[in-house]
């Protein structure tokens, strides 16, 4: 008890997360009592103690540093204490926003630079409330909530203790880490909920503790040479832009060029699911600080600008667009205005909705026909949410780059990541043309 | 000796990526499942905004029942928010059936006493295809629609396989909606469309200073931000 509370965040702090975790705060609202306050569902994350442990082996991969290094920001994004027990390894490819020749130092760095109180010690006496262990390394713990973390290219997993083959990390590329990671911050997330009094106890079923669970974005072919997507334009420098990004500079040997547009900054609501984001750039433009963390494989131009039609008067979208933006009209304007191809995901509580739209087919109007004016107000969110919906994001454009896009079928995905052990937690569904389509796409205008 | 057959059969409803089995009859309206699926998964938020899905994608029709809906047993369904019910789906709308609107509005009405009229299409469609124009009495503050026209009304409604999409009237000044109009919409659906055109409809036949409103599934009345959020002029 007394580990706990010396370690716990400060009042002054709690205040700072309290405006940092509000979105996380109000997401959790759709199932707590209504007599918890703020303060005590914040601080059931902040009290939350995750300890992560790996060894050299899974960590001399880019997977398995890809892997670590997406769980601990994840699980600071919900305010959670981070625990490592990892060797000192060199980084072997950058991993924005952290920097530094050695993994476990950046990690250690990274204490306290998102949600205020939120920390990443590696102190031996660290006490963790759940254990997540990744790759292949054995330890002797009998810890009742702790998970095994394990994937391939496109295919991550999480298995407690004794369930199914546990693989060591060794992949280049990085999406089933991705996914691994994601798939543990939802149980942590969890984790806490169950601490929580419900309003309905039968909402007990959608909080309960996955024993596996795993996704797979399924293989396409990776060329040795390298992959140009060209000129793409981002639209919405907020939570999924920011994690497709996020997703897309950890692909090995990919270039990329374009724009983002937004005239937003950032604030400190932003800080509990913006991936390229630290507290320190609270008040910059989102589109400055994506294009400072972006590096050289991404090369975005940042445009402070809300995208609108008159931006473009002199130029035209590109040929690929990224549209991350909640507005449902500015989605419309984007896919009357773009050439070519276009991705949109989004999110809503706790499902997200992802889908690609190439000319001719039906597009993001049909499968999002009407303005939905209640999305103006706070979002309600979470860090592995928004990261879900950036991710499958960032998996369409590169499938879409190498010619090997989802089929019609797969053209939307729905996902709610709560369960993923549950048959049905993700749904990959076709979009059918719209009648009253606002975009009045040719797919439409057929019917 | 007689052998009842056995019509039930489940279906499956995924919510939040839990799937939870429910049984139907094939008789049975969809709208009746929607409702058990939102109370087995105990749902309190928003839940007027929650449709069924098919896995290709498409909303089972609600106004139908499980039967000629093709609900197969089994099947998977995905309960989830529905844009178009939260912000109600376009109606399409002849030119002409606005300018035959202001035209019984005005006659009726003769600068003096407010009128109404409902704009009517084939059920299951959001096409506004005709109107009627009730037997009311009417005056500079309001207007009564008769009873027994509107039970004729509404047989001839049903039998022709018709709903009214919208109701329309007058008000002497300015277009809003009263509490009166609040309280006492003919039709009580969420995404029922109104619109309260003013000055007795004496001035151009168009929507640009008409009150259009939709009813929610709280039973409050919003009003549209513009006129192209409720309808399309074909």
């Amino acid at each position: 008890m007394a580990a706990r509370s010396i370690r716990g965040p400060s009042p002054r702090s709690r205040m700072s997360a309290l405006q940092q975790l509000n979105r996380t705060i109000l997401l959790c609202r759709d199932y707590v009592a209504e007599t918890l306050s703020d303060e005590e569902i914040c601080r059931c994350f902040q009290s939350l103690q995750v300890l992560c442990v790996s060894d050299v082996s899974n960590m001399s991969s880019h997977s398995g540093q890809t892997a670590l290094v997406t769980l601990v920001s994840l699980l600071s994004r919900m305010g959670m204490q981070v625990g490592i027990r990892v060797p000192d390894v060199p980084m072997l490819s950058p991993q924005p926003p952290l920097s530094g020749p050695s993994l476990s130092k950046a990690l250690l760095a990274s204490s306290e630079t998102t949600v205020a109180g939120t920390t990443v010690c590696c102190d031996p006496d660290f006490k963790p409330d759940l254990i997540f262990v990744l790759g292949n390394m054995k330890i002797d713990s009998v810890h009742p909530a702790s998970w095994r973390l394990t994937g391939s290219d496109w295919y991550g997993a999480l298995a407690m203790k004794g369930i199914g083959h546990s693989q060591p990390w060794t992949a280049q590329w990085p999406v089933g880490s991705m996914v691994s990671a994601v798939l543990a911050a939802n149980e942590a997330f969890k984790f806490v909920m169950r601490r929580l009094p419900l309003r309905n106890p039968g909402d007990q079923v959608f909080f309960e503790p996955s024993r596996s669970c795993n996704w797979n974005f399924d293989p396409v072919h990776l060329f040795e040479q390298g992959v140009d997507f060209g000129q793409v334009d981002v639209i919405s420098g907020g939570a999924i832009s920011q994690a497709c990004l996020y997703a897309l500079m950890r692909f090995p040997n990919i270039q990329m060029r374009g724009r983002v547009f937004d005239d937003d900054l950032t604030s400190a609501s932003n800080l509990n699911r913006n991936m390229l984001t630290l507290a320190t750039d609270v008040g910059s433009s989102k589109v400055q600080v994506i294009a400072q963390r972006s590096g050289p494989k991404l090369q975005l131009v940042p445009i402070g600008n809300r995208f609108s039609g008159q931006n473009l008067k002199l130029d035209r979208l590109a040929p690929r667009v990224l549209v991350g933006v909640d507005d449902i009209p500015s989605r419309w304007d984007v896919q009357r205005r773009a050439p070519g191809w276009i991705a949109v995901s989004g999110t809503s509580h706790f499902s997200v909705s992802s889908s690609a739209h190439s000319p001719g087919g039906p597009c993001c109007g049909c499968l999002h026909p009407v303005d939905d004016p209640a999305g103006a107000n706070p979002i309600p969110t979470v860090s592995f949410v928004s990261f879900w919906a950036g991710l499958a994001m960032a998996v369409r454009l590169f499938r879409e780059a190498v010619a090997s896009p989802y089929s019609s079928g797969r053209q939307h995905l729905w996902l709610t990541p709560l369960r993923m052990d549950q048959p049905h937690a993700a749904m990959w569904l076709p979009v059918p043309r719209h009648r009253n389509c606002p975009v009045q796409c040719f797919a439409s205008r057929e019917l | 000796m007689s052998v009842i057959a056995e019509k039930k059969f489940a279906v499956e409803i995924v919510y939040n990526g839990v799937t939870k089995p429910i049984q139907v009859q094939p008789e049975e309206q969809v709208t009746a499942l929607l409702h058990q699926a939102i109370a087995v998964f105990g749902i309190t938020q928003n839940a007027h905004l929650l449709s069924l899905f098919r896995q290709d994608g498409t909303v089972v029709p609600e106004n139908e029942s499980i039967e000629r809906a093709g609900l197969k047993p089994d099947e998977v369904l995905l309960l989830r928010p529905n844009a178009v019910k939260g912000g109600g789906e376009l109606l399409r709308l002849s030119k002409h059936i606005l300018r035959a609107t202001f035209q019984t509005l005005r006659e009726c009405g003769r600068g003096e006493c407010e009128c109404t009229v409902y704009w009517i299409g084939p059920a299951g469609k959001n096409l506004v295809d005709g109107f009627e124009h009730p037997l009311h009495k009417r005056s500079p503050f309001g207007y009564e629609v008769d009873d027994g026209w509107l039970t004729e009304f509404w047989k001839r409604l049903g039998a022709s396989k018709r709903s009214i999409k919208v109701q329309v009237h007058t008000h002497p000044g300015e277009a809003f909606h009263s509490t009166t109009d609040d309280q006492w919409p003919i039709v009580s659906q969420a995404g029922f469309v109104s619109i309260v055109i003013p000055d007795f409809a004496e001035g151009e036949p168009s929507l640009h200073n008409a009150w259009v409103g939709r009813l929610q599934g709280d039973g409050k009345w919003q009003r549209v931000a513009s006129v192209a959020q409720a309808l399309v002029l074909a």
